[in-house]
């Protein structure tokens, strides 16, 4: 082969070649210096890092404000892939370009990031004056303290996680009105069922029941579970995750011993083999989900607050919303507020080179009149209660949520009476709750008792392991800390303790 | 620089014949100069394959021995546990079983498929040909995952029409949620995966069948041969080599399977298509089939991988025996 044919001779591709290639990496060196300054602050640049989609309206409300108010300090945000953003958040620690403020990621746990040196103790600013305009009990050890110092604050108040929305012209439409016009909301699992077998079968399978997108597999199936179950009996719920759902009246999972978990689970197959679940809602997404319910297709699904936003800009408000459907009239346990769960919202990375400026912007992202703001535009309730008064909330399905505050009562929380359950972080298991729901709801779990006991037991090992490793470090923590015998769960906790 | 070591004496011709002229040998660096180029433009890819295929496989052997979420760096030494809790996992050996299921449909299938295709479309008089094996080319350069998400829409998130297809027609006796039915999934990424990957093993054997002289035929044709007989007598013997192959590759690309089932099902309903590399990908980066809270563990994904390997290798040997065996078996009936 000839090569001096060409024009363009080895040597001079290669010479050429080398030279492009130096110019790429010059370029990305000097483009990953941009990104690195601009990260980690240059000048009195702040990055910052959130998942907030649907709540980027009010992101980037707080941000203008701030930058008014601080005249040079300028916020750049990135809003990340929620289902990446524990990932990316370690991986830019490990890169070291980490922003100077971000959301606290749910992994690795906020012990675990103090532990890895990833967090700037905030008590230089975060003094006892500015603590005292959070609520009592916001900054204990293991939730935004740890070995004595304040690392984060919060921005969201308790609410109960789920609610039963209803869409209240395909209710008009099957007959479920009250003499008054209004449209009857079930309460009652009877009721709840009733109403799915009106809709299904008036309107000859146009529309059915209930409905879900569980198709992006975020173990949304454990929501029904979790929503139905409380209201029978069963305090620890069905919130899919490491170490939460135990009945702490136990301190273990009451899966198999606790008959409300099978008892809905046998309801919810009864429901499937009669039709009234939309029949796709397995593989359907859950954004899909939410326009169909909008549009009528099925009359009831479960889901939370953030529902309510897209709805609200499509202009869809004719539904109605309710929590701890029960068996029976009044719900025999609740949904409990957790300031250890909830707590931690922004921190400061303990890179910044511009920590006070970050403080600043952690303060007026936390501070009541954002909480306010928070509220008023429908993305959830304030850690300040007076933030959460009606006066204000335009939106009717929204003001509903915000009254349900009253059904989130003060539950007991482990890591308040022992710190240092703080550092216990145990595995999750494999298949947990939300495939189980998934399994049953196939007919693939044919021994719903079985795979009940199994599930409780894998994870009370799980528990157990990662407390016995807590100890083995020199602490305290046994199994008995999550024990609290003299819990009822239809009273706040404190109330019940005083 | 001679052959002969310091101290030894190459002993005489009897014959007498003169002593060739020495070779010249020439030295390792000497030869890798002489090759230079070759080298330097087999470099980059080298590189590449050692940094992302060769390394880490080394590297992820040392991470089985570690319970470790893939934040900072590996200190719970575990031992053999991980390897234990996978073997004793009925979640991987479900996977394990899913990814032959899928090989061994679709591998036969879609051979089966592509053949008669190549066949048809192999044909001179055939108008438009060159049209029609775009059109099953096109699939092919398509990323799966963008396949998956538009299949994934067409059947779950554009309304009811594709459950109910068959209900009116008494093929099914209701509406099918195709994607999550546990009895329909998997066989509709099978289905997706056949017609996916279609067009490569389609040209395959268009290549092959185009390396069959045509006098072959011509010669048959006046033996009295017709189609039939050339197919199975001509055809198939001649494809042989080639379809050998061809099905080394196809099985190769199935137990790879990953974007597609990630993408349409996530290894769901409740782990009815999880396969192993959707399983390990749920393991090191947290996920699965019905909840997004399972933790990472990088060790334990590993570990799975690590085994994965060895069923691979173990299949792999197995087939290769299989085709060896088959091939002395035809020599010997054809002598």
């Amino acid at each position: 082969m000839q090569m001096t044919a060409s024009p363009l001779s080895r040597r001079t591709f290669l010479r050429g070649s080398a030279l492009a290639a130096g110019a790429v990496a010059a370029g990305g060196a000097l483009s990953a210096c941009g990104s690195s300054g601009s990260g980690s602050g240059s000048g009195s640049g702040l990055a910052y890092w959130d998942w907030y989609v649907t709540q980027a309206p009010w992101v980037d409300g707080e941000i203008s404000r701030f930058q008014k108010a601080h005249a040079g300090v300028t916020v750049k945000k990135t809003t990340q892939v929620s289902a990446k953003y524990a990932d990316l958040v370690a991986l830019a620690y490990r890169s070291g370009s980490t922003p100077d403020v971000f959301m606290v990621p749910q992994s690795p746990g906020l012990a675990e990031q103090v532990d890895r040196g990833w967090l700037l103790p905030l008590d230089q600013w975060a003094t006892a004056s500015w603590q005292s305009r959070f609520p009592a009990g916001t900054f204990i050890e293991g939730a935004n303290v740890f070995g004595g110092k304040v690392y984060s604050a919060p921005l969201k108040g308790s609410a109960p996680q789920y609610q039963l929305y209803i869409h209240n012209g395909v209710f008009r439409t099957a007959g479920l009105t009250n003499p008054d016009g209004s449209v009857k909301t079930p309460t009652t699992w009877d009721e709840v069922s009733a109403a799915a077998d009106a809709i299904t079968r008036k309107s000859g399978g146009k529309t059915y029941g209930f409905g879900f997108g569980n198709g992006d597999n975020m173990g949304l199936m454990a929501w029904w579970l979790d929503l139905f179950v409380r209201g029978a009996g069963a305090p620890g719920g069905a919130p899919s995750g490491s170490g939460t759902g135990l009945d702490l009246r136990v301190g273990r999972w009451t899966y198999a011993s606790d008959r409300s978990y099978a008892d809905f689970l046998d309801l919810m197959v009864q429901w499937k083999q009669r039709g009234y679940f939309y029949p796709d809602s397995l593989s359907l997404s859950d954004e899909a989900a939410r326009a169909f319910f909008e549009r009528g297709r099925f009359g009831m699904t479960v889901g939370g607050v953030w529902n309510q936003p897209e709805w609200t800009q499509h202009r869809f408000t004719d539904y109605s919303l309710v929590t701890l459907p029960s068996p029976g009239a009044t719900p025999k346990a609740f949904y409990y507020a957790d300031p250890v769960g909830t707590g931690a919202f922004a921190a400061v990375s303990a890179r910044t080179k511009h920590p006070q400026q970050a403080f600043q912007w952690v303060d007026a992202l936390t501070s009541p009149a954002a909480g306010r703001r928070w509220v008023q535009d429908l993305n959830g309730v304030s850690v300040y209660p007076a933030d959460n008064a009606p006066a204000g909330i335009d939106s009717k399905p929204f003001a509903a949520f915000v009254a349900m505050t009253a059904q989130e009562l003060t539950g007991p929380v482990p890591v308040i009476r022992n710190p240092d359950l703080a550092g216990v972080a145990p595995q999750a298991p494999k298949s947990d709750i939300g495939d189980l729901v998934t399994g049953v709801y196939t007919g693939q779990i044919k021994d719903l008792q079985s795979a009940l006991s199994s599930l409780a037991g894998e994870k009370e090992q799980l528990l157990s392991t990662a407390v016995a490793a807590v100890a083995k470090g020199g602490k305290k923590a046994a199994m008995t800390d999550y024990v609290f015998a003299d819990w009822d769960p239809t009273r706040p906790y404190t109330a019940a303790k005083a | 620089m001679t052959l002969s070591a310091p101290g030894l004496r190459r002993r005489p011709d009897p014959a007498g014949t003169p002593e060739p002229a020495p070779v010249r040998r020439t030295g390792l660096r000497r030869r890798v100069r002489a090759a230079g180029w070759s080298y330097a433009y087999l470099a980059p890819m080298a590189v590449l394959v050692l940094a992302f295929v060769v390394y880490p496989i080394f590297a992820s052997l040392g991470y089985t021995f570690y319970q470790w979420n893939g934040i900072g760096s590996p200190s719970n030494f575990v031992g053999l546990a991980n390897f234990r809790q996978v073997l004793h996992d009925s979640i991987f050996w479900g996977a394990v079983e899913h990814t032959f299921v899928y090989a061994f449909v679709l591998v036969p299938v879609q051979l089966l498929i592509a053949l008669m295709l190549a066949l048809v479309l192999n044909n001179p008089r055939l108008r438009f040909r060159m049209f029609f094996r775009t059109v099953y080319f096109v699939p092919v350069v398509t990323s799966a995952a963008v396949v998956g998400v538009v299949m994934q829409l067409m059947l779950s998130n554009f309304g009811d029409a594709a459950g109910s297809l068959f209900a009116g027609t008494g093929l099914t006796g209701s509406h099918i949620d195709w994607l999550g039915d546990p009895h329909t999934a998997l066989a509709v990424v099978i289905a997706i995966g056949i017609w996916h990957t279609l067009g490569y093993n389609l040209v395959y054997f268009m290549a092959g069948l185009q390396t069959i002289p045509a006098e072959l035929y011509e010669a048959a044709r006046i033996d009295g041969a017709g189609p039939v007989r050339c197919f199975f007598s001509i055809t198939l013997p001649m494809l042989r080599q080639v379809g050998v192959v061809i099905v080394v590759l196809a099985f190769i690309g199935s137990f790879q399977v990953f974007d597609l089932v990630q993408v349409l099902t996530g290894g769901g309903p409740y782990f009815a298509t999880e396969v192993v590399n959707t399983y390990i990908y749920h393991l090191a980066f947290g996920g699965g089939s019905g909840s997004g809270a399972v933790q990472p563990d990088v060790g334990l994904a590993s570990a799975a991988s690590f085994l994965y390997g060895l069923l691979l290798i173990l299949f792999s040997a197995a087939q290769v025996l299989a085709l060896r065996r088959l091939g002395r078996r035809r020599a010997g009936s054809a002598l």
